[in-house]
């Protein structure tokens, strides 16, 4: 057969034809839509070993107990641990997606290291009489706590600065009745976990000015004017009547007598907001301490320890006497407002911030150093308000940094000269020796007696999983609840008209990406540049829903976006938490919001 | 070959404080970006979205509650199934879950104007994870890309992972415990159930029965397999139509 | 000026000069080029850059998109009325109704195009077609019907004098005009199915009450109603583009009797409409919307879209016009012709924009908000692309093409009758 052109074109299309008899081109039709699915720029999820790994979370005080699932040791979710006694498995929104803080954009990824250590020990050894070194710990009652302690103590004039620590737990299993004032009970107070395993036996009633979260959910919400809790408190208190106190809260006499009745026939617990407030005192009247508030007890610390710098509050320090300021926010914690800082600084003073947050204190310090963030490094967490026996957990690092960081306890170890060892290690081996209470491995579920464990595998538990908690002893009274009086009640007739509630307490410091879910794509919760205003307040001032305005208070001014809610009382501003609003509205709870 | 599953979820809206730790835990798990600077709640990406819902009245009669909505997983002539013109959208017929297949999605959002419950959402922008992020990344589940629609398919990827599981102990069935969504998991209160309504031994079946649960819109007659239940009566009228008057005054 | 395209422009005919045909499509096109730069931020940096979102995922190309295909209705309804009813006064009108046709389907299957969030898969319908998808069948309908306006199209094309010189393509467009009749019927069957299926888009919807409507065997009501309100508009638009054309070009196109056939014709078919769909909107309140437990009243207390919406879409822009159109007396005027089919033209308009805008703008649960929606520039200028498309294709088919085959008849008439106007001045 000889080729022809018409030979070679009758067989292209018979093969063209016979081709689609076939399911090649068809299944080339369907693969183009898998290329489609593969578009550049979508990353791919690393495959590999799936193991999970435990650790604690260090971004409150509760160290919830964490399981990671992790791929070839890289964590890419979180979840609580179920069977443990305090946190049963429950973990907080940011809980959930602290694996991504390492990766935040905003992180601070490096500092002056040099330069700060070189400035801190000129000022150390050439600073005047008088003048002291300070270490500020955010989160006061860890093992690095200690740390702070005893190089403060190890340097001359050296001061321990920390938020006041209650000295009492509250044993929610206890109570029958929780009366609130303001206490985020069930967003962010104590451990969640355990707050709500004792929600069904308990009921709540929540006083404050403007229904939040708690409130919501609260058996009873009444709905106080601001600054009037105190009047409340003296009501419950039996110390004026109920109809004085009805005047002056704004409250139904019928609701605060009915309120008053419940604490007095069950066993009650009264908590505040701030856990140091006065009003914590009530809890006397109510025989509630020994039962409800009970002592808090440390777990044991070495014998070599002991040589520690006391707890000071920043308000005790007098004014310009601190030459160097060691502040450790490298956890989220209490924030304390820089104007009650400032005053205590001396004129030169030297203030070095250890944090992965330009938000905080990064800007009013001179010296910015870049710290570890969960669940980067070795940590333990200090006590929650909500746990009653004494507990141990180590943060264990799932990963290691992923920028330069500076470890702020081996730092300050180091500036006060103190030897080079593992606190944590020591801590472990001197509860070891104590040899009470019991350990919890997570992997297996098991609780075994301390008697039966060697310090080699409490080490080693604690640092794969698992938790110490000590013996639940005999519940004493706590100390220093301090004495409960009336004393600056109502806030007094001022030019700034609004009255300022913190609706949505937020920490400091990096939050994940992702908390854009709850925050700019669903407005669930409110943003630190936002503000909620009653109809009639927005409406005199001009101020539309979504509109820019500005806070301003005794303290300065911010810009922030107004939102316009009916559910907000008129004379108040709802406002979220966190560092700026701290620094502005500080102790100062009255504000102005005009249209910018 | 087993009898057929009817998963279902039941919400006790009484318990929900809103905290979002389910929203959290479902961006963790299905892979879900942060959102770009210009997102808003109209934009954004939540395949379980609590809504902060409120009794229309003012301070100091305000209440308010928080209602979970993911994909109501309607059984009956499920609205967003028959509208999709290429076949991305089915329900498994073995396990009752509305499905969305992100490649085959031609991003029309037919479907997102058929679901009277907002369920569904599209990539208006790339998906992008800050460097070193993507690191974090759920290996069971694909990213999507721009430009399709995505949804609750109540972890897909677990329910995957439960049947292998299976199949490797030579079991027909899934462990009950193997199988449960990220947002049920997270719950920090419990309000949230999961399991199979057809199987009137559970929870969330026996939650479906009681007298003071109910579904969203469920005169529409699209049977969903969400029960929602509260004590309260102005919650249960969320159940309704929206009613025109007094909106005003609402956040957001 | 001389034309220097004077060869192409069809004998006996006037055309203005290239100069000032290039000065009226100078705009268009710039407002193209505009609306292809907004297309293309759309294709290039995604959806992001219209103003659609989650709840609105329908904006304002579907709004237009229905509007544009329910005027282009014209087209396969002219055709339908002289090639199967055998109206043969509409020969004079059909090749512009298909230009019109063809624009406005090309038109809004580009829009489509960029409306979706992934262009390249748009094949992944006919490959994985749902047969239960109202979209589906818009999706084959259109697309068969844009074929079926191209062949339409074709012999306008090759009649063109230049191109009529070539003998291929003479025998070519002969033995496509043969072919004319069916063309006409797969035109017009694909067309009715289509329009029907617009509606349904919509009427299938459970999930939206306010749209959601019942049906007679597979279809909602509204696909049917869609079908009767696009022919009825389709030779509106017809008449009110050919007034306008002869406006902006200064001749006489058609017989004032063309006009008046098209408005008794759209004037007809309205006045059905209308009746039907006030049936429908009764059942609907009665019955169709309290079923699925939402209360009529409800969908109009969200301001603004008041009652009076529903009653400027049913009496204002539909029976007025339907009666203006119906009564001899009224239809005589051109100025009450015009107005009427440009009314009824703004209340297919209104129809289509309360199905896509007020459909999504209304709460369907108790506790979402009702919502607003702007488009943003891309979105517009996207769509201004489409006009200036629609406007450029048709000046060219208007100056090449014999779209309006009287034309040169009319003309011959009115030099005649000049003449003999001048003549008898000249007598007297």
């Amino acid at each position: 057969m000889t080729t022809t052109r018409r030979n070679l074109l009758k067989f292209v299309g018979g093969g063209a034809a016979g081709a689609l008899l076939t399911p090649a081109p068809w299944r080339l039709i369907t693969d183009t839509a898998l290329w489609s699915e593969n578009w550049p720029g979508i990353p791919r999820p690393a495959r590999g070993e799936i193991r999970a790994r435990f650790t604690h979370c260090t971004l409150c005080p509760a160290g919830c107990a964490v399981r990671a699932r992790c791929v070839n040791g890289q964590p890419v979710s979180l979840a609580g641990v179920k069977p443990h006694p305090i946190s049963h498995g429950a973990l907080c929104p940011w809980g959930i997606a602290g694996h991504h803080l390492p990766y935040h954009p905003a992180r601070v990824r490096q500092g002056p290291v040099k330069e700060a250590l070189a400035a801190v020990s000129r000022a150390i050894t050439q600073r005047g009489a008088g003048e002291r070194v300070a270490v500020l710990d955010l989160r006061p009652g860890r093992t690095v706590s200690w740390t702070y302690r005893r190089a403060m103590a190890a340097i001359d004039d050296g001061l321990y600065l920390a938020p006041r620590q209650p000295a009492y737990a509250i044993d929610l299993t206890a109570a029958k009745t929780v009366v609130s004032f303001g206490a985020p009970l069930f967003d962010g107070w104590g451990t969640p976990g355990n707050v709500f395993a004792a929600r069904a036996n308990f009921r709540l009633v929540q006083i404050e000015p403007v229904e939040t979260r708690t409130a919501a959910l609260a058996d009873v919400w009444l709905p106080i004017r601001p600054g009037t809790e105190t009047a409340m408190a003296a009501a419950l208190a039996g110390e004026i009547t109920i109809a004085e106190a009805a005047r002056e809260t704004g409250v139904e006499e019928q609701a605060i007598s009915a309120v008053k009745e419940a604490i007095g026939n069950s066993p009650a617990v009264v908590l505040a907001a701030d856990p140091g407030s006065p009003l914590m005192s009530l809890n006397a009247k109510l025989r509630a301490l020994g039962r409800t508030v009970v002592a808090r007890r440390e777990s044991p610390v070495p014998d070599a320890w002991k040589k520690a710098a006391p707890s000071t509050e920043m308000a005790a320090v007098p004014d310009k006497a601190i030459r160097v300021l060691l502040i450790d926010e490298s956890l989220p914690g209490g924030y304390v407002p820089w104007q009650d800082i400032q005053p205590k600084l001396a004129p030169n003073a030297v203030v070095v911030v250890f944090s992965s947050s330009s938000e905080g204190y990064a800007r009013h310090a001179q010296y910015v150093l870049p710290a570890p963030v969960y669940p980067e490094m070795a940590e333990d967490i200090g006590p929650a308000i909500d746990t009653v026996a004494a507990v141990f957990r180590i943060a264990a690092p799932l990963i290691a940094p992923v920028v330069p960081v500076v470890n702020p306890g081996e730092l300050v170890a180091r500036i006060a000269g103190l030897p080079q060892t593992d606190p944590l290690r020591d801590r472990a081996d001197a509860i070891h020796k104590a040899g009470r209470g019991s350990l919890l491995s997570y992997a297996d579920g098991k609780s075994t007696s301390m008697k039966e464990v060697t310090a080699d595998d409490f080490w080693k538990t604690l640092n794969q999983g698992g938790c110490w908690m000590d013996d639940t002893g005999k519940k004493a009274a706590p100390a220093g609840l301090g004495k409960f009086g009336r004393s600056g009640t109502c806030p007094t007739a001022h030019d700034l008209p609004l009255a300022v509630v913190v609706a949505e307490a937020r920490r400091g410091g990096l939050e994940s990406p992702l908390m854009s879910k709850l925050e700019r794509e669903s407005n669930l919760r409110m943003t630190a540049n936002r503000v909620a205003l009653s109809p009639a307040d927005a409406r005199s001032n001009g101020i539309e829903n979504g509109g820019r305005c500005v806070l301003e208070t005794a303290c300065g001014r911010l810009s922030v976006v107004a939102m316009i809610d009916a559910g907000v009382p008129a004379g108040v501003v709802e406002v979220a938490g966190g560092p700026r609003m701290a620094d502005l509205c500080g102790a100062n709870q009255r504000a102005r919001v005009v249209r910018a | 070959m087993s009898a057929n599953k009817r998963y279902g979820m039941s919400i006790d809206i009484d318990k929900c404080n809103g905290c979002g730790a389910c929203m959290m835990a479902c961006a963790v798990e299905n892979n879900i970006p942060p959102a770009p600077e210009a997102a808003n709640d109209r934009r954004g990406v939540t395949w379980i979205r609590v809504y902060k819902v409120d009794n229309h009245l003012a301070y100091p009669e305000r209440r308010t509650a928080f209602v979970p909505v993911l994909c109501q997983q309607c059984g009956h002539d499920t609205p967003c199934v028959h509208v999709c013109p290429q076949q991305a959208v089915d329900v498994d017929p073995e396990t009752g879950i509305v499905g969305q297949m992100p490649e085959r999605c031609l991003g029309c959002r037919y479907c997102m104007v058929a679901c009277p419950y907002h369920a569904r959402y599209f990539n208006w922008w790339d998906p992008k994870w800050p460097a070193g992020m993507e690191k974090t990344l759920n290996p069971d589940v694909a990213p999507r890309m721009r430009g399709v629609v995505e949804k609750c398919n109540f972890c897909h990827g677990r329910w995957h992972a439960a049947q292998q599981k299976a199949a490797a102990a030579g079991q027909r069935e899934i462990d009950a415990a193997d199988y449960v969504p990220a947002c049920v998991e997270a719950c920090p209160t419990g309000a949230l159930r999961f399991g199979d309504l057809s199987d009137s031994s559970t929870e969330v079946a026996q939650d479906a029965q009681r007298p003071e649960s109910f579904r969203l819109l469920e005169k529409i007659g699209t049977e969903p397999k969400i029960h929602y239940r509260s004590r309260r009566d102005w919650v249960r009228e969320i159940a309704s139509a929206p009613r025109p008057e007094g909106k005003d005054g609402l956040r957001g | 000026m001389a034309s220097v395209d004077k060869e192409f422009i069809t004998r006996g005919l006037r055309r203005s000069s290239t100069g000032r045909f290039l000065l009226w499509i100078l705009p268009w096109v710039a407002l193209l080029v505009f609306g292809l730069y907004s297309a293309g931020l759309c294709l290039v940096k995604g959806l992001n850059q219209t103003n659609m979102d989650n709840r609105f995922a329908f904006g304002l190309w579907i709004f237009l998109d229905l509007t544009v295909i329910a005027l282009g209705a014209g087209a396969f309804f002219t055709g339908f009325l002289l090639y199967i009813l055998k109206i043969d006064e509409l020969r004079s009108v059909i090749n512009s109704a298909v230009v019109i046709g063809l624009v406005c389907y090309s038109g809004a299957v580009t829009v489509l195009a960029v409306d979706v969030g992934q262009p390249l898969r748009s094949w992944f319908t006919f490959w994985y077609p749902n047969v239960h998808s109202m979209l589906t069948e818009v999706t084959f309908c259109i697309s068969c019907y844009l074929t079926v306006l191209l062949i339409e199209y074709l012999p306008i094309v090759l009649r063109n004098r230049k191109l009529h010189d070539v003998p291929s393509f003479l025998v070519f467009e002969h033995e496509l005009h043969k072919l004319i009749y069916v063309l006409a019927g797969v035109g017009t069957f694909l067309s009715f199915f289509h329009q029907g299926s617009l509606g349904g888009l919509y009427g299938v919807l459970r999930g939206r009450p306010f749209a959601f409507r019942e049906g007679l065997a597979v279809w909602p009501s509204t696909f049917f109603l869609f079908i009767l309100s696009a022919a009825a508009v389709g030779p509106s638009f017809i008449l009110l583009t050919t007034w306008l054309v002869e406006k902006l070009s200064r001749k006489r196109l058609v017989r004032p009797t063309v006009f008046r056939r098209l408005a008794r014709i759209s004037g007809l078919l309205l006045a059905v409409y209308v009746l039907a769909k006030a049936v429908d909107t009764l059942v609907w309140i009665n019955r169709t919307s309290p079923g699925t437990g939402f209360q009529a009243w409800q969908y109009y207390s969200w301001k603004p879209f008041g009652t009076w919406i529903l009653f400027a879409e049913i009496v204002v822009f539909g029976l007025l016009p339907a009666l203006v159109m119906l009564t001899p007396r009224l239809r005589a005027h051109t100025g009450w012709l015009v107005t009427a089919a440009a009314m009824a033209c703004c209340g297919v308009a209104l129809n289509r924009f309360v199905m896509t805008v007020q459909t999504l703008a209304l709460p369907t649960l108790s506790f979402d908000p009702y919502l607003s929606y702007y488009p943003s520039w891309q979105e517009v200028g996207t769509f201004l692309a489409v006009v200036a498309y629609g406007v450029l294709v048709y000046s060219f088919s208007f100056r090449y093409f014999n779209l309006f085959p009287e034309e040169r008849e009319l003309r011959l008439e009115a030099a005649a009758q000049e003449e003999e106007e001048l003549a008898l001045a000249g007598r007297y």
